[in-house]
């Protein structure tokens, strides 16, 4: 074990910096804010330090360790380039409140990034301040409130999300201070529209709902949803989760929507390690965009002064929107995960596309891989398909409720069991209407033999005994942790030995 | 684009062998009516040559703060991040990993994270730390309603929270936001001429959910006046400090005059400034408010075998399985750039931190000495030790100032207009430990000149 804590360098002693302008006895503090101990922080010189964090780095599973199948997550390749540009000081170096004549470069890029996400949605308006999908959302609810509010019509309180959908959606909603409907799906997974239509009303503020599903399926049936809540007044919002599996196809606009976010992290590609950053970018329709949260970026023809500053044709400027909710991030967004999302876009252009569809080749290669080899191993017994569908999306699910039931093999051994195959395992036990459900998302980035290869070790897994399936991982750094001992015996910090 | 898809010109192979007739047919369950067709009106995809030459040509349009002497702060602080930090937060390993759902192959970045959490707690001297949520300004909003669900039952003053009327408006526009959906009223709380908090107002807080302040403050004035907060406002209200980290070399920590629930923009620890984002929210809190705190948090635990092994802990607050009766929305947070705070403190040591803090201050009381004199400039909150930052008030407006400062290769400060509309004609000026003191000299010279100019 390498632990942070165990590194006893010599006491005073520290990382070397220059001097100060003044001596320390110089400072005139306030005498009862003067630091009467230190932090007990470990003391590394930098070869340690390396060596402990390269230590955990090896002890991590990341897309470059391998594959990384993980449903509703979109964890594709992150194209290296990205970070080269992340790190020009024209994006590292600069603060949100210089000059807008400062950042010309900055604002167009923006321009861009809005641009190009509300035509790829079918949206008017864009904002790029919410830095994630969760907060997309939040941000989303919170114009739909105003928006009602501007129209006097406070009676719309109630939000209603499938049963299917991602815990985000009514805990944004619920945020916001709406009360949350939740619908069943129909037996196949999709939504229910009786069940919809027994539930909207006067009160209906909006519907909270992914397409495709969380169950990788296209809900057909989506316009007409779309109808149903339009007509008693209320909105329709589009979880952008799963945008990778339908860009270029068809658009959130299309299915009669009004306000969307994308979850740039995932479907262009910000690295997020160990769960961010992300950005949660959101498109709304013209009747919501006086509401959006400020600064957006608009342009104009620069005037004669600015033509010496314009990086293009136009000048481009920060804009406050009518009856703006104002801000959810101090700043202007995750402008760092934006500059790298524009990079990932950028070398696919209109071709995005073929990036969706590769998508959902992908999916569906490796859905008819698995059943191919599960019936070649006498394996395709211990599951069936979380829906009856002919084509998935972007992503699949199963149940590995058959195998439960025959040999006590869960969803969660049969995760653990791959571990020790070298891969990430998928999403387990989402979506929740999926009895022990494994939701497989391979994304475009991953080879035809690759795919092959996951489909035969998958087998491989499931002939396993259920001894050694309880047992695994074994090859791992650790063993099957212990939640129930975590929660228990709560250690959240190093513990001292004089606390 | 053609390198980023391995099976480009394999779609054949693979639909034949799936028995599908052509990738239209994968999306034949998208209704008519809703297909797009036509090409995205989009431009030709770009090689990676390409494309990095237009972001060197856009992103070189942009004036970097490194280019020239700069004193833009205001909650954001420019500093040094050591190198091993890049070289190390780019490994794919962490890199390119997710939420660690899979705690067996996820213990590197489980242990890094709950090493944070230990440094973080001993910075800012609180039991609990969580792994980040997204920035300061929503790390502020998410203490106040989590405060509100502690305390609101036997309050008083029943979902009312307090905050200093120095906050600054975007902030509070932030607050705003998060507070207005559970129905929370946010009132303020009044400052003395001299720029520190009015004790005596603070008695009206008493009986509330939470009071908000920040040290160093808005005005980057060190308020002495903090170790009364907790004795006025009594234990049934929660007590918010919002912190610089890096203050916290020289500055004792509010975990040790009373603070119940500490939070802070983490950027100064291990990030650059990078336009705003990604940073960091830090959130730190005692135990009455663990089990409704928000954002994720790595426990220490055991494996089978009784190894030392680390996980995602007290998850039934989070919103995956309470779903809307969860403590936040927060999934995607931002722990990739926590990681690289945990790295900058893990390099720095505990004297390592006070020498940075010390430089910060150094800066910031050096320039306050060399404006002393200057004709026509004045410092009207003089009389307070002000760290990164302080305000200065000018014989003309600020705007007039920077037009004069950017003339001249200098990144004026920030215009307190933008806070407040009336203070026009004062600048808050920030330095931290890249300030040099050829940086102030040329500050001083320009602003003495300019003030000469103005008054003549
Ligand atoms: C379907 C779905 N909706 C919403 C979210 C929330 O997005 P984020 O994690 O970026 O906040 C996620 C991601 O985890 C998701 O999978």
């Amino acid at each position: 074990m390498s632990r942070l804590f165990e590194h006893f360098g010599a006491e005073g002693k520290g990382y070397a910096q220059p001097s100060p302008m003044l001596p320390a006895t110089e400072l005139d503090l306030p005498s009862n804010m003067v630091r009467k101990q230190l932090p007990r922080w470990p003391r590394l010189s930098e070869p340690e330090m390396v060596r402990h964090y390269t230590w955990l780095s090896k002890r991590n599973f990341g897309i470059d360790t391998g594959f990384y199948p993980l449903g509703s997550c979109t964890m594709k390749h992150n194209p290296r380039v990205n970070e080269v540009v992340a790190q020009l000081p024209g994006i590292a170096d600069i603060h949100p409140h210089q000059p807008e004549h400062q950042l010309q470069g900055l604002l167009s890029i923006y321009y861009e990034m809005q641009d190009m996400l509300a035509i790829c949605a079918g949206m008017d308006a864009v904002t790029l301040q919410p830095v994630a999908g969760a907060q997309g959302e939040f941000t989303a609810v919170r114009c739909f409130q105003e928006y009602f509010r501007h129209r006097g019509e406070h009676h719309r309180t109630k939000v209603i999300v499938p049963d299917s959908a991602h815990g985000t959606n009514p805990a944004s909603a619920a945020m916001a201070g709406f009360e949350i409907i939740e619908i069943p799906s129909q037996e196949d997974g999709r939504i229910d529209l009786s069940a919809l239509r027994a539930v909207v009303g006067d009160d209906t503020a909006a519907m909270m709902i992914t397409n495709p599903n969380t169950l990788g399926l296209f809900e057909q049936d989506i316009a007409e949803a779309s109808s149903i809540v339009h007509e008693v007044g209320g909105l329709m919002y589009y979880d952008g989760a799963n945008f990778n599996a339908i860009l270029g196809r068809t658009s959130p606009g299309l299915m009669g929507f009004d306000a969307v976010h994308y979850n740039l992290h995932k479907t262009f590609s910000q690295p997020h390690g160990g769960g961010g950053p992300g950005s949660g970018p959101i498109g709304v329709k013209e009747h919501l965009a006086p509401f959006l949260p400020s600064p957006i970026v608009a342009r104009r023809a620069p005037t004669d002064d600015e033509k010496k500053q314009c990086v293009d044709d136009h000048w481009y400027t920060w804009h406050t929107p009518e009856h703006t909710i104002g801000k959810v991030q101090q700043w202007h967004g995750n402008a760092g995960a934006v500059l790298r999302c524009w990079a990932y876009y950028r070398r696919y252009g209109k071709e995005l596309r073929t990036m969706s569809e590769h998508a959902v080749l992908n999916a569906n290669y490796l859905r008819h891989a698995i059943h191919r080899e599960a019936k070649a191993a006498g394996v395709d017994h211990l599951f069936v398909d979380g829906a009856d569908t002919i084509v998935a999306k972007h992503e699949f699910t199963l149940s590995l409720g058959p195998a439960k039931e025959s040999l006590g093999i869960s969803a969660m051994d049969v995760a653990k069991g791959l571990l020790d195959m070298g891969y990430m395992a998928p999403t387990v036990y989402f979506p929740l209407v999926v009895p022990e459900c494994m939701m497989i998302e391979p994304t475009e980035t991953e080879s035809k033999e690759t795919l092959d290869t996951f489909a035969r070790d998958f087998c491989k897994v499931l002939q396993l005994d259920a001894e050694t399936l309880h047992n695994a991982p074994t090859t791992t750094p650790v063993r099957r942790v212990d939640e129930v001992y975590a929660a228990r015996n709560l250690c959240l910090r190093h513990p001292f030995d004089d606390d | 684009m053609v390198d980023q898809l391995p099976n480009l010109g394999r779609e054949e192979e693979m639909l034949k062998e799936m028995g599908v007739a052509s990738i239209d047919a994968l999306f034949a369950d998208v209704p008519e009516s809703v297909r797009m067709v036509g090409d995205l009106p989009l431009p030709d995809a770009q090689s990676e040559e390409e494309l990095l030459a237009d972001a060197k040509r856009l992103l070189g349009a942009n004036l970097a703060l490194g280019d020239q002497p700069s004193f833009l702060g205001a909650g954001l602080y420019r500093n040094f991040v050591p190198s091993c930090v890049f070289q190390l937060v780019t490994r794919g390993e962490f890199l390119t990993s997710y939420t660690p759902y899979q705690p067996e192959v996820s213990q590197g970045m489980l242990q890094a994270m709950w090493e944070f959490q230990s440094l973080i707690s001993e910075l800012i001297a609180m039991p609990i730390t969580n792994l980040s949520l997204y920035d300061g300004s929503t790390a502020a909003a998410e203490a106040l309603t989590c405060a509100v669900r502690v305390h609101t039952r036997k309050a008083e003053q029943k979902d009312t929270v307090y905050i200093s009327e120095l906050t600054p408006p975007d902030r509070v526009s932030v607050i705003h936001n998060y507070c207005q959906g559970a129905g929370i009223k946010v009132e303020t709380l009044r400052h003395d001429e001299n720029g520190c908090i009015n004790l005596d107002d603070v008695e009206r807080a008493r009986g509330s959910c939470a009071v908000y302040v920040e040290q160093p403050n808005p005005l980057g004035i060190i308020d002495g006046g903090y170790p009364s907060l907790k004795e006025i406002i009594g234990d049934k209200t929660a007590l918010i400090v919002g912190v610089q980290p890096v203050s916290l070399g020289l500055l004792e920590a509010p975990g040790n005059y009373g603070a119940d629930i500490v939070i802070g923009e983490g950027q100064p620890l291990g990030s650059p400034i990078t336009g705003g984002g990604p940073v960091y929210g830090i959130f730190g809190c005692t135990q009455p408010y663990l089990r409704l705190m928000p954002g994720r948090i790595v426990g220490r635990s055991i494996d089978v075998d009784g190894k030392e092994a680390y996980c995602l802990t007290l998850s039934t607050r989070e919103q995956h399985i309470r779903r809307h009766r969860a403590t936040s929305n927060i999934c995607t947070n931002e722990t990739l750039i926590a990681l690289m705070g945990a790295m900058h403190m893990s390099l720095l040591g505990p004297e390592g931190l006070e020498q940075l803090a010390v430089r910060n201050m150094a800066a910031c009381t050096q320039l306050k000495r060399q404006l002393a004199g200057v004709e026509g400039v004045t410092l009207p909150y003089d009389g307070q030790s002000h760290f990164n930052e302080f305000v200065v008030e000018l014989p003309a407006s600020t705007s007039a100032c920077l037009a004069y400062l950017e003339a001249n290769g200098v990144v004026g400060g920030f215009d307190v207009s933008n806070w407040y509309a009336e203070k026009t004609n004062q600048m808050l000026v920030t330095v931290t430990d890249q300030t040099s003191q050829r940086d102030l000299d040329r500050l001083v010279d320009c602003l003495r000149a300019w003030a000469q100019e103005v008054s003549a």
